[in-house]
């Protein structure tokens, strides 16, 4: 309704808005009005994803910088302290900590995932019956959340659980998964996304490994090229700037690890898996210290900004020679 | 070529045919370390209560007992229907609002349009975690803690939605558009009964994105859902597990969490994996 009146009240447009259009030799208003009705009918329909961004993503995002400026207690007292907290990060240890544990993790979570992944993909592409149903058993973990992989995984896990009773059978004492040193701690978590999380990746390296012409695989063969020479040389290369969109992907994804944590180890033992989001997690809802937690945010998504800038030139770079 | 060929291709499936067997076995063991931990779930939570659950035994009956007692014990029940409600109201209305602007975007010119949808698409760029302060402060200022809307509000402003719907609406023909012009459809109609019918397989593959998404979400349900009354299922199974429920009962409410999410795949599997495979939706 709002439409049609503003249209009518456009000051280019005198005829009565029931006279039938005629051919006009300007045709100028006319497309005016067709543009504004364009215009208009564009806004309504983005208006309600509009206000749901601008409340939930675009005022959260500055609400996110000028937050971690602040001291901002549990009451909404607010209190301008410039960079401090940042100030407060650089000095506190636990940050430190965190931010150690997170890019430890992701050193190991990145390189399983991406192998695991690549392998599946390899090798599904590879067979010839039965692909579909491989595909299917590969990929149901993804399916489930981190929640649950992670009351699987501390069962699996446990002193007396199936995997140690196994290793104990080897003659291997019992390895204490999710409470031993921090290499451990950390690569039995990578071992958990690693399995809830491959079958995505692999999904994507077998498209790109589909979308790969047989042709050059064929001629690879004839040259004499065994499989394991024929990969390195004819498909890898070809498929780098899909590893690229994984490789950004599972790493940013590796930053963001908490959900395991939570369920698995709770930080510990001793802090030695207290990631980023933890820490973030727990300054903000364990002691509301909800302007030093904003900072934690503010790094966290820097530190994935610069990544992905980072990698994309070190591509673009090799790229180009 | 067709001259060399014969005789390679002889010896090649005798070779082929030992290499097939051999990816087979190499995919078999690999599927035991996705499957088996499945299995377990599904064994534990169908033994009896009292069954011993580690290292492990395989007992000597199953039961649908700790099913049926976890379904109805406590706030069990509140917890699967907040998750669902979480899941399906979030998926019809970020279906229907990204559908809208993607059509815009797609096909109207409108000042500002590239900007907005530039500006959307770079949110995709910001992790969920860094805003989570803000935006708990001001859901929480709206009197939004412990409630549905407060857990549902701020995940619909989804920035992948918006982009694979409107790359989908970019690449339909302009004649299509013209036709229904010419037909004196309005712009309402126009987008019901043509473009949303035309973007169900995009449609159908976010439905079943955004489901997994909410339903497998923990740190804001975590944050606004913080009694009873808007826990999640995942955040009640954390809870679930630090507490001194029996192995069988955390089991129980795993295996049932899990069951809508293999339902949709068992339904929608070719869909899944074509869209990953096609557009790598983000997970």
């Amino acid at each position: 309704m709002s439409v049609n009146t503003s249209l009518r009240s456009a000051p280019t447009r005198r005829e009565s808005p029931t006279t039938p259009p005629q051919p006009t030799p300007t045709p100028t208003p006319k497309r005016n009005l067709a543009r504004r009705r364009e215009a208009i009918a564009g806004i309504l329909f983005v208006l309600p994803t509009l206000v749901i961004f601008g409340l939930f993503k675009f005022l959260p995002i500055f609400g996110a910088g000028a937050m971690s400026l602040t001291e901002y207690s549990l009451n909404g007292d607010v209190e301008f302290l410039g960079a401090d907290n940042y100030a407060r990060l650089a000095r506190d240890p636990n940050f430190w900590q965190s931010l150690r544990v997170t890019l430890l993790y992701v050193v190991i979570f990145v390189p399983f995932i991406i192998a695991v992944s690549l392998a599946g993909a390899v090798l599904l592409d590879k067979l010839v019956r039965f692909t579909g149903t491989f595909r299917a058993l590969l990929f149901i973990p993804y399916l489930s959340s981190f929640v649950m992989a992670g009351i699987i995984w501390t069962w699996i896990f446990s002193t007396d659980g199936p995997l140690n009773a196994a290793l104990g059978a080897l003659g291997l004492g019992p390895v204490p998964f999710t409470s031993g040193s921090q290499w451990l701690v950390l690569a039995s978590l990578a071992l958990v996304s690693v399995w809830k999380g491959f079958g995505y990746s692999m999904l994507i390296f077998l498209a790109g490994l589909k979308a790969q012409p047989a042709e050059v695989h064929e001629a690879a063969r004839i040259d004499g090229a065994g499989a394991w020479k024929s990969f390195l040389y004819v498909t890898l290369p070809l498929l780098k700037p899909v590893v690229f969109f994984v490789l950004v992907i599972e790493t940013i994804i590796g930053f963001q690890v908490f959900d395991t944590i939570y369920v698995m180890t709770g930080g510990g033992p001793a802090r030695a898996s207290h990631s980023l989001i933890y820490f973030l997690f727990d300054e903000g809802f364990k002691f509301f210290d909800f302007g030093y937690a904003s900072a934690v945010g503010v790094v966290l998504f820097v530190i994935v900004l610069i990544l992905s800038l980072v990698q994309q030139r070190f591509f673009e770079g090799k790229d180009s020679k | 070529m067709t001259a060399v060929a014969p005789a390679p291709v002889v010896r090649r499936n005798g070779m082929e045919k030992r290499r097939q067997r051999t990816l087979t076995i190499v995919l078999a063991v690999i599927s035991l370390f996705t499957v088996a931990p499945l299995i377990a779930v599904v064994v534990l939570a169908l033994s009896p209560e009292n069954a011993p659950t580690l290292p492990y035994a395989i007992p000597k009956e199953l039961t649908f007992e700790n099913i049926i007692r976890v379904l109805n014990v406590g706030e069990f029940p509140l917890w699967l229907w907040n998750s669902f409600i979480y899941s399906a109201v979030s998926v019809v209305i970020v279906l229907l609002t990204a559908s809208m602007a993607a059509y815009a975007f797609a096909r109207k010119r409108f000042p500002g349009r590239n900007a907005l949808l530039w500006a959307i698409i770079a949110t995709l760029m910001v992790p969920v975690q860094a805003t989570l302060i803000p935006t708990f402060i001001m859901i929480s200022r709206m009197g939004g803690v412990d409630t549905l809307w407060g857990l549902i509000l701020p995940t619909l402003a989804n920035a992948q939605a918006i982009f694979l719907i409107h790359q989908f609406i970019r690449d339909m023909p302009e004649e299509l558009f013209d036709a229904a012009r010419i037909d004196g459809a309005g712009e309402w109609r126009t987008f019901w009964q043509i473009v949303l019918p035309l973007i169900r397989p995009v449609l159908a593959t976010l439905a079943i994105f955004v489901f997994l998404w909410h339903w497998n979400d923990l740190l804001w349900p975590l944050v606004v859902g913080q009694s009873d009354a808007a826990k999640t299922l995942t955040v009640g199974l954390a809870t679930l597990n630090t507490e001194t429920a029996s192995t069988s009962s955390v089991m129980a409410a795993t295996l049932i969490s899990f069951i809508p999410c293999l339902v949709i795949f068992a339904l929608l599997q070719k869909h899944i994996v074509a869209s990953i495979t096609h557009s790598g939706v983000k997970g």
